[in-house]
């Protein structure tokens, strides 16, 4: 019986839901009016077209969907759309330049205190910050393209911009040239899959006070200084790869503050640092590949139980660097391209430790000027008497078991 | 002689002003925070710990600002001036003694201290009727935020 029940107040909605064809060759001319005459569970249908209606409020539960992309056209002035309502679904438009404002953050979609909401499938061009969401929870925001030609990054906002909110999926997005690609803040429980992000000013992803998310299979790449998660824990961060993050304060990604987290099976390619690693506890790193990278891994002395197992290390100028002596980490069972060792009993595992603080990686950290010396003979001469007999570099930082071949990691 | 001596003063007074300490205006886009890391973007936030031997520490906000200036890393006796941006004229350093203050949570700002600064009471005055936030003092800013 309350079955029945509870199908018959799914269906009773559906049932009343009206369509209303909304563009220039039907009645209803403006989006404007469009909502006006819509009540909650009925569906817009808007034809493609310029609409320039200024700033839209949307506050009860409507299904928006644009044919053929119909652009909504903030002109350099206004915030495009307001959504305050539950169950309001937003797909295949255009929204192109909304506003640019310092004290107020325009948005060509801003969604305050609502549930349920789904952003699919629409076009995102010179938006100043593009979707927007603050205080909700239970939304998805699916493929969704954006790009903006910024100069400089005060004058652009972010891509995907989450503050206070729970529950959220981000997935197959593509986002360039905003000032941080994703941004979360105070955003819990929520999944980030497969987005590509790419050429942004500051951050691809930016993750601050985000506890028990997951992000997973994105692309963080050519961004002002890469990705920074910070002041968090419980953070999974599986299968994305980092790469082309290069610049005196870039890496692929700023651990700062991070406790009790995941990061597994990436590949990160090609950045100033791998990983830069600052006051963070208990993290498990863990078969990511590490290749061609400025610094692999800097580790400040801040860090303490983090376990570094069964990674790639290949092609990096530094293995890893640190700036103190103490030894809080765990590094075993790596894999390092650098390992001169040998394995007698042929199992694989190297019979001698490797060290891979490098002494002139050490004399860097402290006094950076010394890069000119980069691959001299002193250099080099300098590194052999130190592997030989330790002295500055940290004498308990050691792989006790590198591996002889590379980990097939991906 | 008097020549010389004129030039002397005038010499002397150059060596004087190549030693005073002037602040440095942030370079958003660029400065990194010295406490988060983060690069500093929003130019109605942001900070500068000045010290007396002209080295320069940026914040991107009152929260980061503030566990340096309470923490020993530089002593109190080294720091020359404390400026702050105020939040009514982006990018404009002003010292932070001064300055007026209010902290509300409507204040979205970089690392979420909530802090908003001004040279004037009138300035923040205007924002406040919509953040309702408490108006502080630089003094009571040190106190409280951490």
């Amino acid at each position: 019986m309350l079955a029945l029940l509870g199908i018959l107040v799914c269906i009773i909605p559906a049932v009343h839901a009206t369509t209303y064809k909304i563009g220039n060759q039907h009645n209803i001319k403006t989006i404007r009016e469009g909502i006006a005459l819509a009540k909650a569970g009925d569906t817009l249908l808007i034809s493609a077209g310029i609409y320039r209606e200024g700033n839209l409020v949307l506050e009860k539960a409507l299904t928006l969907i644009g044919e053929n992309f119909p652009v909504l056209d903030g002109e350099n002035k206004y915030e495009i759309l307001t959504v305050h309502a539950q169950h309001v679904v937003i797909q295949g438009f255009r929204f192109i330049d909304t506003g640019i404002a310092s004290i107020n953050d325009l948005a060509a979609i801003k969604i305050l205190e609502s549930k349920f909401v789904s952003i699919l499938n629409n076009r995102f061009e010179n938006t100043f910050f593009g979707i927007y969401f603050a205080s909700s929870s239970d939304c998805l925001v699916d493929k969704n393209q954006l790009t903006a030609n910024a100069e400089a990054e005060h004058q652009i906002g972010n891509g995907i911009h989450l503050w206070k909110c729970q529950r959220m999926t981000i997935r197959n997005n593509r986002i360039k040239g905003q000032r941080d690609g994703i941004y979360f803040e105070f955003v819990t429980d929520s999944h980030i899959l497969n987005n590509y992000s790419e050429g942004n000013m500051r951050y691809g992803l930016h993750f601050m006070f985000s506890n028990d998310d997951e992000y997973r299979d994105n692309t963080f790449i050519n961004n002002g200084a890469g990705v920074a998660v910070m002041y968090t824990k419980g953070v999974k961060m599986i299968h994305n790869t980092f790469e082309h993050n290069w610049g005196s304060s870039s890496y692929g990604l700023l651990l700062k503050d991070i406790r009790d987290s995941f990061v597994l099976d990436n590949v990160f390619k090609e950045n100033s640092i791998g990983i830069f690693m600052e006051g963070s506890s208990r993290n498990e790193i863990k078969n990511n590949e590490f290749v061609k990278n400025g610094y692999a891994l800097r580790l400040q002395a801040s860090c303490d139980d983090n376990v570094f197992e069964h990674n790639n290390f290949r092609q990096n100028t530094f293995d890893l660097v640190t700036n103190g002596s103490l030894v809080l980490n765990t590094i075993k069972s790596n894999y390092w391209d650098r390992y001169e060792g040998y394995d007698l009993n042929k199992d694989k595992v190297g019979d001698v430790p490797y060290r891979p603080i490098s002494l002139y990686g050490t004399v860097i950290e402290r006094m950076p000027t010394a890069i000119l010396l980069w691959r001299s003979f002193f250099v080099f001469l300098l590194d052999r008497a130190e592997k030989a007999i330790p002295v500055i570099t940290p004498e308990n930082l050691k792989d006790e078991l590198p591996s002889m071949i590379p980990y097939d990691l991906r | 002689m008097k020549n010389s001596i004129v030039l002397m003063m005038l010499f002397s007074l150059v060596l004087v002003q190549a030693c005073s300490v002037e602040p440095v205006p942030l370079v958003y886009g660029k400065d990194m925070c010295h406490t988060c890391k983060m690069t500093l973007v929003d130019t109605k936030f942001g900070a500068e710990i000045l010290t007396k031997k002209g080295k320069v520490y940026t914040f991107d906000d009152m929260n980061c600002l503030l566990s340096f200036y309470t923490s020993d890393y530089e002593k109190r006796s080294n720091i020359q001036q404390v400026l702050v941006i105020d939040f009514t004229a982006p990018g404009k350093l002003i010292d932070a003694s001064t300055a007026h203050f209010v902290r509300a949570d409507a204040i979205r700002s970089p690392m979420a201290s909530g802090v908003a600064a001004c040279s004037t009471a009138e300035g923040l005055a205007t924002h406040n009727t919509e953040w309702n936030g408490e108006l502080l003092t630089w003094d009571e800013v040190v106190q409280k935020i951490k």
